[in-house]
């Protein structure tokens, strides 16, 4: 064994049988609970949109033009996140820290639409958790996942700041990667989201 | 043995990274609190999975009690709806699925040659979630109306706040949810640790049964508990927000609280059998001196019960008015199942068969298991038929299917498990005429209580009525149940003496008293903290049996560690207690959240939101804490008995 | 103590218990249990009934046959090759890893015994589902609501209720589409047919038919709440005529003025408290109840009520002494009961929405007088 050993204790958890590190692999298994935690959620959704799709007026909720906007602001995050996973297996700090300030801030501008858009929907359309079966499970299906965004956000700001401190070693690089197979992962239940949530409602059969 | 903290690592605990400095106690509260052994988390998984089956036993003592005779004034209508449901609860979420934590925990690890978990905070996480998670749906009974009364599957709309304003129901909901990031950390852990920390040489193909049963229970795990999750929180805004998830008056469907509760609820009955599953197949092939016949069709058909288990939670709601295509598919999916269960059960009959068996106790419980867990499997059968289910569904025959899988499989494989790797786990050995006579006990015990149910079933006696009329005709089998059930409770309670009583007093054991097959027999009993002072290098499946009967060329290997820097093993931690602490309390909050209540008759307290909010801090200190913290980790150097084994198995080679 | 008697002694017990399987099933007076027991689904009385024992029989003996040959396998293996007294302790067996023909065989022996069960099940599907068509043109229709803890009747063809007690032509086909006010609940009668589900905010649909008239107890089949044990109720199947005259009760005119209850004869013993009785009723009752049999409340339906077999949704014998006793604590029979504590707001359930008896505060002989007029409304 190496000297190195003393310094980084992860290394030797790092030699595994199949050789994915284990906390991509934990994030891995993670991920697939966590499909099957929206998949409970976007079923209830539509299974209850089937039974009652005259509840509310969907279309004339919806502000098509934002939620199109911010779902293409948190794409272009994962953009960001990919080329800061990418700066950091480099150890090109100055880059990841900006590919991550960038992730960060789209991910910050698509939660303010979110939160904008339900100030919007419970203010100005009467939009409620408790205003019809509608208002249930949308506002808790789209906030589970604003839920997700803002602690990724909060994750990955994490990530930021601690790559100022001299804490930060190359290793991390692994680190960001898991945390950015998280991002990744919530930006395209995000897209189904939006797919099956709003963009459906505008199909005319 | 030299514990010894090398140079820099200490240097490493010095850095002011906590709150406190890192715990380096290894014995008392500290020890204990902080530890991040899978050994020590396993046997405290197990005394909690103990003491729950107590509580949810004495629960069923009380049920057995009322139902002794007919029109019976024991205790109230109210009351016993409470017993039910908590026991229910308890036994599935409190015993059964923490014991086979236990056994995860304990034993995986030292089957695969690993030093410990692959997350060992995170293990200890688990640990602390679960005892919390029990603590809080207890914590019930001392409040308003007590308890929940709703049924361990708590159907809507009767857990409407309409129908059940009780803060106990509030209770069930947020303790559930505890145990469940209880078991999703604990899933996530294993499967890391199984795939990816097997000793060199170890295949997947190689896997001792007990760790492969593991692997498939945990994916179970997380595909499972996302959707009783899922299901909790909406209920829970239901409650607390006025949603409709189930709720009639505002659209809400009843009938998907039933799909999202039994696509988890069926895949947890596989999550209950399929450790007890592994643990026979572990036992039958000590017992029989002879390899496990079909290791790889056990293993295959261990994958299919489970993706099947996926595939038929309808069966449970055959009486609820599916169409007749769904019914029919449910049904036929369901005696799919019989099949890669029975292949279980063929393999075990032929690994016995030709065998040379020894009827020790562990031995006794594994075959008891295949003979009750197969009347059990019938019964299954039956209810497969939604014709015949019917007619079965919600009364006692449904009651005696389970119990038979439950207990009958369940609890009789723990048992033999905890006999078993008892002289692993204590050094010492369990007296095999006590052993005995609690076997039988429990065996008799369990068939007279729970035989006469089917009667009941099928002569209609509905489940979850605290009393019957006397002219139903029930009276005779219901007093034997009873009968039953306190010899039941007797061979239990016996079992757990005898085991106190052998861990301090027993006779010492050597390493293998059993002649073992498995790797976890190949280090001490109990083990080193480190579990193995070399690095397996394995070379057969039964890696034990063939060093000791096997030709050379199987003979596992030793690495020897290094002799400057010795062994790695991760530091104590506070955080994951202290986060589990944050948790339990933001879910005490949500519990408070709406309600005005009385705590012993007097005190009231509604800020709910204040402890969520203070549990919510809590909780995410403790996680940033903790991966500030890091890992740690300091050096053990094997003492000089392993190194001089290690030495003599390297010169034989 | 001797170690062989143990397991001796273990299977004996274990062999009793098999035996008095055929033994329970075939003698009809039942030793050990009464199989033509009030709710006994072995003792089938009507056609879905028998097609459900029927398979429930055909599986018993499929599964009994593979418990007698598997269990017989694995009773031989633990009889031969048990280490005796004086066998070599280190002696290993061959090592066999399995084999491939075996395992095949057993899988497809298995799958072929699953094909046995499954025809006749899907068989069972149908026949539960449908009215046969020879039996579509007389039947008759009757809608079934579940409250908590008690059962609404409504003959729609004819436009009456009744409670609790749901009577029928036998041999006749009877459709029942079942409601639920509140919670869960599940229809069944045991001897008729499997049970179906009420459940609120959809309607099952399910039929029953009695071969002979007769009398059933039915009972509430899903967890429903505080008194969900106390929800039974009767089955009455009539011959035709008889159920012709009932039929032409039911409709009967109860009601006298615009005052909800019943008239009260000239030619009546005790007269005076049967008056009394029915001035309490419309003071205490006719909030929740009604004595017309046109109309549909928040409590049973009481009219014809003197005529009903039983009283408190099938718990209780209609007599005199247990009406008196329901009538005067119906929370003591029935915890939990909505007649005592009143109706909840379902808004805000610490408040109620209607008034139970619990503040009408009833003396023994206002409750008297009570049971005297209820049993005028035959
Ligand atoms: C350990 C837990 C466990 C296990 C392993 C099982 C195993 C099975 N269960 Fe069970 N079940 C429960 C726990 C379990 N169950 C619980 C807790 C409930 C009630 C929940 C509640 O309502 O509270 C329940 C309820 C339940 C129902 C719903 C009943 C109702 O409410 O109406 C049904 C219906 O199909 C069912 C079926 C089956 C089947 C087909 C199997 C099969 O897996 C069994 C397969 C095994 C065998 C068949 C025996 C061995 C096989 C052979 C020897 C091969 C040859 C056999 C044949 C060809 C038949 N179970
Ligand atoms: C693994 C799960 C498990 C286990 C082990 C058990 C164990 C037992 N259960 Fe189980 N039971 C369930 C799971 C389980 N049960 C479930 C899921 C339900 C459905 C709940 C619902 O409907 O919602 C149920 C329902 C249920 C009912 C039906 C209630 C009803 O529908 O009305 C009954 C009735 O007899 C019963 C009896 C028993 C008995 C007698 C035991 C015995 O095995 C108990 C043995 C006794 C002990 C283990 C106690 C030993 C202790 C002592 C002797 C005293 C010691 C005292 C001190 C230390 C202070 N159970
Ligand atoms: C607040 C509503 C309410 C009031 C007031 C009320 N009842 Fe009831 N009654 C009920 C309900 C609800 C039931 C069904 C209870 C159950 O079985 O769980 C019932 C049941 C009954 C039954 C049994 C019916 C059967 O077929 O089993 C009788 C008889 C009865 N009530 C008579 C009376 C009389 C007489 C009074 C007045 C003194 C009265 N009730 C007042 C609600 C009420
Ligand atoms: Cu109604 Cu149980
Ligand atoms: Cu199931």
């Amino acid at each position: 064994m190496s000297s190195h050993t003393d310094n980084d204790p992860l290394e030797e958890l790092k030699k595994t049988s199949t050789g994915v590190e284990n906390k991509k692999l934990a994030m891995w298994a993670f991920l697939a609970s966590d499909c099957m935690f929206f998949g409970t959620l976007i079923s209830t959704h539509l299974i209850y949109r089937k039974v009652y799709p005259d509840v509310e007026d969907v279309i004339d909720i919806f502000d098509i033009e934002l939620t199109g906007f911010s779902t293409f602001i948190l794409l272009m995050s994962s953009f960001l996140m990919a080329l800061s996973v990418s700066a950091a297996h480099k150890n090109n700090l100055p880059s990841m820290r900006w590919c991550l300030g960038g992730t960060i801030f789209f991910g910050l501008i698509f939660l303010g639409c979110q939160v904008y858009e339900f100030q919007h929907f419970v203010f100005d359309k009467d939009l409620t958790l408790s205003s019809s079966i509608f208002g249930s499970t949308f506002f808790v299906l789209t906030g589970t996942h604003g839920v997700h965004v803002a602690l990724g956000i909060f994750w990955l700001g994490s990530w930021l700041i601690y790559s100022f401190t001299d804490r930060y070693k190359r290793e991390n690089a692994l680190d960001v990667e898991v945390a950015g197979l998280y991002w990744h992962f919530v930006d395209v239940v995000w897209i189904i989201i939006f797919t099956v949530v709003y963009l459906v409602e505008y199909i005319e059969f | 043995m030299s514990s010894h903290h090398s140079p820099d690592s200490a240097a490493a605990h010095s850095e002011p990274t906590g709150l406190w400095h890192r715990p380096l106690k290894k014995t008392g509260w500290v020890g204990f609190l902080t530890t991040v052994d899978h050994k020590k988390i396993g046997i405290a998984y197990a005394l909690g999975a103990l003491f729950f089956l107590l509580v949810g036993g004495v629960e069923a003592l009380i049920i057995r009690l009322q139902l002794m005779v007919p029109e019976n004034e024991l205790i109230s209508a109210r009351l016993y709806n409470q017993l039910f449901t908590m026991h229910g609860t308890t036994m599935i979420f409190l015993a059964v699925m923490p014991l086979s934590a236990a056994f995860f925990n304990y034993i995986m690890p030292l089957q695969i040659g690993a030093r410990d978990v692959a997350f060992p905070r995170m293990n200890a996480l688990g640990l602390w979630c679960f005892l919390l998670g029990g603590i809080l749906i207890n914590m019930s009974w001392f409040f308003d109306q007590g308890a929940p009364a709703i049924g361990w599957f708590a159907y809507a709309p009767l857990t409407d706040r309409q129908f059940s304003p009780d803060i106990g129901t509030d209770f069930w909901i947020m303790g559930l949810q505890i145990l469940g990031i209880a078991s999703l950390v604990g899933a996530f852990n294993f499967i890391t640790t199984i795939l990816n920390m097997r000793a060199p040489g170890l295949s997947m193909m190689r896997l001792p049964v007990f760790t492969w049963m593991t692997l498939i229970t945990s994916f179970l795990i997380i595909l499972a508990f996302p959707a009783i999750t899922i299901a909790l929180v909406e209920l829970m805004f239901d409650r607390h927000f006025g949603t409709y998830f189930f709720n009639v008056d505002g659209g809400g469907k009843p009938i998907l609280w039933q799909h999202l509760f039994w696509i988890f609820g069926h895949p947890e009955v596989y999550i209950l059998i399929l450790p007890a599953m592994g643990i026979i197949s572990e036992v039958i092939p000590v017992f029989s001196r002879k390899t496990l016949f079909g290791y790889p069709l056990i293993i295959f058909s261990g994958a299919v019960i489970g993706f099947l288990g996926f595939a038929v939670w309808s069966h449970h709601m055959f009486t609820t008015g599916l169409g007749i295509v769904a019914t029919t598919a449910f049904a036929f999916l369901t005696m799919l199942i019989a099949i890669p269960t029975g292949v279980k059960i063929f393999n075990w009959i032929g690994t016995m068969w030709g065998g040379r068996l020894r009827f020790t106790t562990p031995m006794l419980y594994a075959v008891g298991f295949i003979w009750m867990f197969m009347m059990g499997g019938f019964t299954g059968i039956m209810h497969s038929s939604p014709p015949v289910d019917a007619q079965q569904q919600d009364t006692y025959f449904v009651v005696a299917h389970f119990h038979y899988v439950l207990i009958g499989g369940s609890i009789f494989a723990l048992l033999c498990g905890i006999h078993y790797w008892f002289p692993k786990v204590s050094g010492r050995i369990m007296d095999e005429t006590w052993g005995k006579i609690n076997f039988y006990t429990v065996f008799v015990g369990f068939n007279i209580a729970f035989f006469p149910m089917h009667i009941l079933g099928m002569t209609g006696m509905p489940r979850r009525t605290h009393t019957y009329k006397e002219e139903m005709g029930w009276a005779e089998p219901n007093f034997w149940a009873t009968i039953g059930a306190l010899m039941l409770g007797f061979g239990i309670l016996s079992c757990i003496i005898q085991m106190i009583y052998s861990y301090y007093k027993g006779a010492k054991s050597p390493n293998d008293p059993w002649g073992g097959r498995t790797l976890e027999w190949a280090t001490a009993s109990p083990p080193k903290e480190y579990n193995f002072a070399y690095t397996p290098v394995i070379h057969a499946r039964d890696q034990v049996w063939e060093d000791r009967h096997g030709t050379p060329e199987k003979r596992m290997d030793k690495i020897a560690p290094d002799p400057e820097h010795g062994i790695h093993m991760p530091d104590q931690s506070w955080w994951p207690l202290i986060t589990s602490f944050g948790i339990f309390f933001a879910c005490l909050g949500i519990v408070f959240f709406r309600y005005e209540f009385t705590f012993f008759g007097s005190l009231s307290y509604t800020n709910g939101i204040g402890l969520l909010v203070v549990g919510l801090v809590v909780t995410l200190v403790g996680i940033v804490k903790w991966a500030l913290e890091g890992p740690g980790g300091y050096h053990l150097y094997p003492d000089a008995e392993d190194m001089e084994e290690i030495r003599q198995s390297q010169s034989k080679n | 103590m001797s170690k062989r008697i143990l397991p001796i002694w273990a299977g004996l017990m274990f062999l009793v218990m098999l035996i008095s399987i055929p033994q329970c099933t075939f003698s009809g007076d039942g030793r050990w249990f009464n199989i033509e027991g009030q709710q006994s689904a072995l003792d089938p009385k009507g056609p879905i009934a028998q097609n459900q024992a029927d398979i429930f029989y055909l599986i018993l003996w499929v599964t009994l046959f593979l418990f007698i040959t598997v269990g017989g396998a694995l009773a031989l293996a633990m009889w031969r090759f048990r280490e005796r007294k004086g066998d070599d302790p280190n002696y290993i067996p061959p090592q066999s890893h399995g084999h491939p023909l075996i395992e095949v065989g057993l899988v497809v022996a298995s799958a072929a015994l699953l094909v046995v069960i499954a025809i006749p099940t899907f068989g069972g599907i149908i026949l539960k589902k449908q009215v046969p068509v020879h039996l579509e043109a007389d039947a008759i229709e009757v809608n079934v609501t579940g409250y908590q803890w008690w059962w609404g009747f409504e003959y729609t063809e004819h436009g009456f209720y009744t409670a609790n007690e749901i009577v029928f032509p036998a041999g006749r086909a009877v459709k029942l589409n079942l409601h639920a006010n509140d919670v869960i609940h599940s229809f069944w009668l045991p001897k008729l047919a499997g049970k179906v589900d009420l459940i609120p905010g959809q309607v099952n649909t399910m039929w029953i038919k009695a071969d002979e008239p007769g009398y059933f107890w039915g009972q509430c089949a899903e967890f429903c709440g505080d008194s969900h044990a106390y929800m039974l109720f009767r089955a009455i199947a009539l011959p035709e005529d008889e159920w012709n005259e009932w039929l032409e009760r039911q409709q009967r005119e109860t009601i006298v003025g615009n005052g909800d209850y019943a008239p009260v004869k000239e030619d009546i013993e005790d007269r005076e408290l049967v008056l009394k009785g029915a001035e309490l009723y419309a003071q205490h009752c006719a909030r929740c109840h009604s004595v017309d049999s046109r109309l549909q409340t928040m409590g049973p339906n009481l009219a014809h009520f003197g005529s009903r077999t039983s009283i408190a949704s099938g718990w209780m014998e209609n007599e005199p002494e247990e009406l008196h006793r329901w009538l005067k604590e119906p929370h003591k029979v029935k915890p939990g009961n909505f007649m005592w504590y009143g109706f909840p707001d379902p808004s805000d359930p610490s408040r109620v929405q209607m008034e139970g008896l619990k503040d009408a505060d009833l003396s023994d002989s206002e409750v008297d007088a009570l049971v005297a007029y209820l049993y005028t409304l035959q």
